[in-house]
């Protein structure tokens, strides 16, 4: 294990070095990591312990206790050592201008002033702000083009010059990692994703501690024989990364296992924990991530990221005031955040007020258009207000957002189904369990698609139920569904035994209803026509303690039962009155 | 959804624009002189004048040229002052240093135009009238240019400084990248101008010879009165010399990659969003036309760039999903068809839909269906096709569209028919009314029949013109291939007679043509609009379908003509491509009445005249009956050269007619050379081309095995061959295929003949005329009776005299229309029976038998058939021997011996096709 001290010890430099260089976003995730480690106890100070949390932090000192210790394997020394910061005397003031510039936003003033600097901060600094400079410029222009056909096509002008700048110091080696990185980014803007990938490793073996260089090679690694593929120097950095592509790569227990073993030196990480919290959520637990982001907001009351997953789970668990309270808090914080707007429609959604909904998931994809979770949930909301087409587009441009977004490819499918086309939903089912195969409610829904009057396909509709029950049905529909099916079908062995397993399940969970008499009469049934007469009378028995027909039917059961056991003739006593 | 509504009319200021704006501010100066300065004649003037307009007219085009391409043109237009025109331009773009720059430009161009009420114009001043075109033209920059915000100027001031940027690049571009033919453009560049002129005269006087019309650049005087055509005649000519010249840098660069350079080229601006619709309707016209002979990669890009552009218009995924379909890429294919519905619901550009309908709050999803089962369709899905189809059907009656119902049901017929899917019950079953009641006792053909007559119902009644005309067609094809009997025939009393009604095919067929006078009526006026727009300067753009035309053969060439008044008249390519198909299907109906000549002349009248707008799936159908007439009437020899070309053509489009072709071409050639391994390996090949399902594909599998049995047959296994024939008659009569049952009677009573038993062999081949008679199929008919002559002369030589009385019956039919083999066995056999006749003496008659023989032999050799050729010369050599001939004889006996060789040795010097 990586020594906490020696962690420290890094990032704080980084965080140094970072922030000299306008990396804000990374300097900010290397702070919030920093903190995040647990404090020595040598210099244990009050304000320090306050700082952290109360009683949760006990619970997770005994769980890094547990951790398992990973091998020596990376040792100390870090192996890439703190790069020593070049003297910039000469160009020290200018430097300090230019950053002030960048400071206050004004980009191509900054890269103006540093145009002569030759030093390697002072390039990188001067690409950055150039590059920031057409980004702007590229938002801008997008507006000002909005031409009849949403005309878009606006690009960042000063790529190909920052290419060619790039490239040409690449080729001459001089170029640090910091060099590297922007060049990273530039060739994944222009679209050269290989060459983008390449540059950005390197840049990551030689000062591993850039998160937003971790991220764009990230977001470039699309399959997992991609991310094998990448060849990176351990560092503890990495395990950081390992874990959120595993996450984007729905590999969630992978990611879940990386972060554990990150808590060990990072016990107080609020990154860590919201990333624990999403890989839980995926995993549908969603009474542990409510309570972990509860615990989250009690340490950083005022934080956003992240937050639309935990009204999601509130969504899930239906809990409006406790939505609305999170709401109210983050609108206060910063209300033209696209999570702000979301959590919002989330919480009019869980009203009922769709069309407010609508309104406030709208924003948030003005805010941010290719924000994956608001085109998603707009879908589910349109199809809510019945609109089906709009529903169709929403869910299709969370698609094409991300491709693996099964709930969007479930929604479209089951917005055709709505308009009675199952058979061209199912295409849309199929590719939704093609990203989650091992989801029952996915199962399920195909199954139904299949058992809809128009197609008729039995058989189909049995192989889905049958998959769905190996997923762990929890609503339990599949397994009556599967009993009914092989009753419809004539195949009353089958559909005993599904009738079974059911009234097995509704024991457990101690359930009780229609299916219930359902699985108990045919039972019964089956059990006469069979002659098992004892097994019969169990269930009849069971049956007698229910009112309603079912009971009569039991009794008229039992009584055959009776007449057969004892060899009468055969005579309808129903006739006679008791 | 959103695409079409927003701001149809929209009229952006670019670059180009204010090139023409200068120009114009050239044409017509402020100052007053009855000639400006640098013309030096008022028809060069008016020559200016008229290239303005069109480029005016051009405006609305979906492709802006580039300032090259415009100075190229001003050096056609211009003649000795292009110098000073270009000069001007430039100087005038150069002189564009600040946004200020393009506000007094505007204010400019103002007064060039005259006022509203212009009674006072001076004569000798040239004015614009504010409502001419060109004047219209000017207002609507002015206006344009007065909408723009600040931000809008300066964009416009970028795009321009890239304009003239790209102009002066370009030439040092061509520098960069071929090194090494720098020398051969640079001259190329400098000739460029006399070679084009001295090509254009030279067409010019060309043309003064061909059509007699004086052309523009002859600037006699006639030209300028005939100014309404001279319009006409300057863009055919540029069209030529653009060809020219695109040939020319073709040439320089000497790769053909260009092309695809063009289409995608940097300088695409966009219109409006009629222009785009209509040039998108264009591509995927072309990508059906072209088939996968056009690139798909070129479209792919194009598309991606239009898509970057404009994210918004949606139609551009089922452009990509033509594009994916021709070139066979399922699943890309799929993708972009779902993504095209999810997008648009259907709504965004689909000319089947009424405007007047509207769009009903579901969307179209009924139309996502029937792409769907069409596109399943085509890769080979028939029974998931039928699915969705069925789909279709329901959705449509749910959302009351009948005219997807009607479309539907015409998709649903095409299905059956093609595949004949065996069980369909389950799938019809279910939903569809006027199926549903009787599905189950229907036969395929019963079920197309009435989907054909539904679809035809809605179709009328909707006035859906081509639809209505396309049905009339499936019908016509239906009718000739299929035995038409009481549907329903219940009880002893139904009659069981079949026969096929000649007459209601040439009907269907002919209300099928009427749709070319019909279709002027027709309310779909968007298609027509958005297609005319980009019509105008289409011909500058002719360089890009360059590589698509030279690859074609001959029969092209003839219709460019056509092809020109096609614009002009602009008839819409579906609607010549349903014309087209008529006369295919009359071709194809006359192959089968035994017509050849009129089958072939039909094939050609379709070659020529609707080649151009032809489907590619259509096109090589043409090909293929022409190389099958050139085979049965000129010989292999023609045939497989041709056929060398249809492949070049087509073997990449999928499910490809021509390997087909090749196969069936190749057994025959075997067959009559006695190579009976080869023969039975094309045989066992073109089996294994059908589906292995049961039921699909029947046609190609009756085919198979009829083959077989003739190889068979050849080998002299007669059992064998007879047992294949057998069980071939039995499936026929299992799917109902009447028309084949008639020749599988024939091949039977074939068989029978040539094992020895004549009086077996007399039933079948009765029984194959009567079937013939009933089908009307008078050419096999005639090969029938040949086949009765031959058996009956078979039983012995007293029945010489009932045979030849037979066999001149037949032989009108079979020396007018019959194929090269069947008229040599048809003089073969009269040689024989002549001599087999006891009343017919040698000595005296020799001639008549001699002639017959030669006839036969000549035709035989052409055809390389090698046992019947022997068979002509030995008998030839024999009456040779009678008559005393001997050099004659020694002749015709060395001639029989080669060819016995040749056919009990036959080497594998297969053509080098196989």
């Amino acid at each position: 294990m990586v020594s906490k001290e020696s962690c420290r010890n890094e990032i704080r430099a980084a965080i140094r070095q970072l922030s000299d260089r306008c990396l804000y976003s990374a300097a900010k995730w290397a702070g919030e990591q920093l903190v995040g480690i647990e404090q020595d106890p040598s210099n244990f100070t009050p304000s320090n312990t306050r700082f952290q949390r109360g009683s949760s932090s006990i619970r997770r000192r005994f769980s890094t206790i547990s951790t398992p210790q990973p091998s020596a394997g990376f040792s100390q020394p870090p192996a890439t050592p703190l790069p020593q910061e070049e003297d910039e005397v000469i160009d020290g003031d200018l430097y300090l201008l230019a950053k002030s510039y960048f400071d206050c936003r004004e980009y191509r003033r900054a890269s103006h002033v540093l145009r002569d600097q030759m030093s390697n901060k002072s390039l990188f600094l001067r690409c950055y702000a150039l590059y920031l400079a057409g980004e702007k410029r590229k938002e801008e222009e997008m507006i000002e083009l909005e031409g009849p056909l949403g005309k878009s096509d606006a690009i960042n002008r000063e790529l190909v010059s920052l290419e060619r700048e790039l490239s040409a110091l690449k080729r001459t080696g001089a170029i640090d990692s910091f060099g590297l990185y922007l060049y990273g980014v530039v060739l994944k803007e222009k679209g050269n994703e290989s060459l983008a990938r390449a540059s950005l490793v390197e840049s990551v073996n030689s000062y591993p501690w850039n998160w937003s260089a971790w991220s764009e090679l990230q977001s470039l690694c699309t399959s997992i024989e991609i991310l094998n593929s990448l060849n990176l120097n351990s560092h503890w950095m990495k395990e950081f990364f390992l874990g959120s592509a595993y996450q984007e790569l729905r590999m969630h227990s992978e990611s879940l296992a990386k972060y554990e073993y990150l808590q060990g030196i990072f016990s107080f990480s609020n990154y860590i924990q919201a990333q624990t919290a999403k890989a839980q959520y995926s995993l549908r637990e969603f009474d542990q991530v409510e309570i972990m982001f509860e615990d989250l907001l009690r340490n950083d009351p005022y934080r956003v990221e992240d937050m639309d997953l935990y009204s999601n789970v509130l969504y899930a668990k239906e809990a409006c005031a406790a939505l609305s309270y999170l709401a109210h808090k983050v609108f206060l914080t910063d209300k033209y955040r696209p999570e702000s707007c979301c959590i919002v429609g989330n919480y009019y959604s869980l009203k009922g007020q769709h069309e407010k909904a609508v309104m406030y998931f709208r924003r948030a994809l003005k805010l941010n258009k290719k924000y994956l979770s608001a085109w998603t949930l707009m879908g589910h909301e349109y199809v809510e207000m019945k609109n089906t087409s709009a529903a169709i587009d929403a869910y299709r441009r969370a698609v094409d957002v991300n491709p693996c977004d099964y709930r969007a490819w479930y929604g479209l499918g089951q917005a055709y189904e709505m308009m009675g086309m199952p058979f061209y939903a199912l295409h849309y089912f199929r590719k939704s369990i093609f990203f989650l195969p091992n989801d029952s409610r996915l199962w399920i829904a195909m199954a139904k698609c299949y058992q809809s009057e128009q197609l008729h396909m039995l058989e189909e509709a049995i192989k889905c139920y049958k998959r769905a029950v190996n997923c762990g049905d929890t609503e339990g529909i599949a397994l009556n569904q599967l009993a009914k099916l092989h009753q419809k079908l004539g195949r009353n062995e089958e559909a005993a035994f599904y009738f079974e397993k059911d009234l097995e399940r509704m024991d457990a969970e101690g359930l009780e209803g229609p299916n219930m008499f359902e699985a108990l009469v045919f039972l019964a049934t089956h059990l006469k026509t069979n002659k098992k007469f004892d097994e019969a009378e169990v269930y009849c028995t069971r049956l007698l303690d229910y009112s309603g027909p079912e009971k009569e039917k039991a009794k008229s059961l039992l009584r055959g039962i009776r007449m057969a056991q004892t060899d009468f003739p055969s005579m309808d006593m129903e006739h006679f009155p008791l | 959804m959103a695409g079409l509504t927003r701001t149809a009319g929209a009229f952006a200021v670019t670059p180009h624009k204010i090139s023409v704006c200068i120009l114009l501010q050239l044409y017509a100066p402020s100052a007053q002189m009855s000639l400006p300065f640098p013309f030096s004649s008022i028809s060069q003037h008016n020559r200016l004048g008229l290239y303005l307009l069109s480029l005016t007219k051009s405006c609305d085009d979906i492709f802006e040229p580039k300032l090259e391409d415009l100075i190229n043109q001003l050096r056609e237009v211009g003649e000795d002052m292009d110098a000073w025109l270009t000069d001007h331009l430039t100087n005038r773009f150069s002189s564009l240093t600040s946004p200020d720059d393009l506000l007094n430009f505007f204010n400019d161009m103002r007064g060039i135009l005259g006022s509203l009420d212009s009674g006072a114009a001076q004569d000798d001043q040239i004015i614009l009238d504010p409502n001419s075109n060109l004047g219209m033209f000017v207002r609507r920059c002015i206006l344009a240019f007065n909408l723009l915000s600040f931000e809008g100027v300066c964009h416009l001031f970028t795009s321009i400084e890239v304009y003239c940027r790209e102009a002066h690049s370009s030439s040092a571009q061509y520098d960069e990248s071929n090194d090494n033919l720098e020398s051969l453009i640079q001259h190329d560049q400098m000739d460029m101008e006399k070679y084009i002129m001295d090509k254009a005269t030279e067409e010019v006087e060309l043309q003064k010879n061909a059509s007699g019309r004086v052309p523009f650049h002859l600037h006699t005087p006639e030209a300028l009165f005939k100014v309404t055509k001279g319009l006409l005649v300057t863009r055919k000519e540029k069209s030529r010399t653009n060809t020219k010249k695109a040939e020319a840098t073709q040439l320089a660069c000497a790769s053909s990659s260009t092309v695809g350079d063009t289409l995608v080229d940097e300088s695409l601006f966009l219109r409006t969003n009629y222009q785009i619709q209509g040039f998108l309707m264009e591509q995927a016209d072309a990508i059906e036309t072209h088939g996968s002979s056009l690139s798909s990669s070129s479209i792919e890009s194009f598309l991606q760039k239009l898509q970057n552009l404009a994210p918004e218009l949606h139609r551009v995924h089922f452009l990509r999903y033509l594009n994916k379909l021709h070139s066979d890429d399922y699943f890309a294919a799929l993708e972009n068809l779902l993504r095209y519905f999810d997008y648009s619901a259907g709504t965004e550009g689909f000319d089947l839909v009424l405007p007047s309908t509207g769009c009903s709050m579901y969307g179209r999803y009924e139309i996502a269906l029937l792409c769907l089962g069409m596109m399943h369709f085509r890769f080979g899905h028939p029974n998931l096709a039928l699915e969705v189809l069925t789909e279709a059907v329901r959705v449509s009656q749910q959302h009351s569209n009948d005219t997807c119902l009607a479309y539907t049901l015409a998709a649903m017929s095409n299905l059956l028919s093609e595949m004949g899917i065996a069980s369909t019950t389950s799938v019809l079953g279910s939903s569809y009314s006027p199926v549903t009641s009787t599905a189950s006792l229907l036969s395929v053909q019963q079920r197309v029949y009435i989907l054909l007559k539904e679809s035809l119902r809605r179709a009328d009644t909707l006035k859906l013109r081509r639809l209505v005309a396309s049905n009339h067609l499936a019908m016509a094809k239906f009718e000739l291939m299929h035995v038409q009997r009481p549907l329903l025939s219940f009880g002893p009393k139904a009659s069981v007679r079949h026969k096929t009604c000649p007459v209601s095919v040439c009907k269907e067929i002919r209300l099928g043509a009427h749709l070319l006078s019909d279709f002027s009526a027709e309310s779909s006026t968007m298609t027509i609009d958005g297609s005319l727009s980009s019509v105008w300067l289409k011909d500058l753009q002719k360089p890009w379908g360059q590589p698509v035309f030279s690859q074609e053969s001959g029969s092209r060439k003839s219709s460019t003509f056509f092809q020109f008044c096609d614009h002009l008249v602009s008839i819409p390519g579906s609607v010549s491509q349903i014309i087209g198909a008529s006369y295919l299907l009359r071709a194809t109906s006359w192959e089968l009445y035994g017509s050849a000549p009129m089958a072939r002349m039909n094939t050609l009248v379709y070659a020529a005249l609707f080649g151009d707008s032809s489907s590619s799936s259509d096109a090589e159908l043409a090909y293929l009956k022409l190389i099958q007439h050139l085979a049965l009437y000129k010989g292999y020899k023609d045939a497989f050269a041709a056929l060398k070309i249809a492949e070049e053509k087509f073997l990449t489009v999928s499910k490809s007619k021509i390997l087909l072709l090749k196969l069936q071409l190749l057994h025959e050639h075997a067959l009559h050379r006695g190579n009976l391994k080869l023969a039975q390996r094309m045989c066992n090949e073109l089996g294994g081309l059908a589906s292995t399902t049961m039921g699909v594909d029947m046609e190609l599998k009756v085919e198979a095995s009829l083959r077989e049995a003739r190889t068979l047959l050849a080998a002299k296994q007669y059992s064998q061959a007879a047992n294949v024939a057998h069980s071939l008659f039995c499936t026929c009569h299992k799917f109902n295929l009447q028309i084949e049952k008639a020749s599988v009677l024939l091949l039977l009573a074939e068989i029978h003949k040539k094992s020895g038993n004549a009086v077996l062999g007399l039933p079948y081949a009765l029984a194959s005329i009567s079937f013939c008679q009933s089908f009307n199929l008078d050419l096999l008919k005639a090969s029938a009776t040949l086949t009765l002559a031959e058996l009956w002369l078979g039983l012995g030589s007293n029945h010489a005299k009932r045979a030849l009385d037979l066999l001149h019956g037949a032989f009108p039919m079979i020396l007018g229309h019959g194929g090269l083999e069947l008229r040599a066995r048809a003089y073969i056999f009269e040689a024989n029976c002549n001599l087999s006749d006891p009343s017919f003496s040698v000595s005296t008659d020799s001639d008549t038998v001699l002639d017959s023989l030669r006839q036969a032999s000549d035709e035989l050799q052409a055809l390389e058939y090698h046992e019947l050729a022997a068979e002509a010369f030995y008998l030839m050599a024999m009456v040779y021997d009678k008559v005393g001939q001997l050099e004659e004889r020694e002749e015709a006996a060395t001639l029989f011996k080669m060819h016995i060789t040749a056919l009990e040795n036959p080497q594998d010097e297969e053509p080098n096709m196989a």
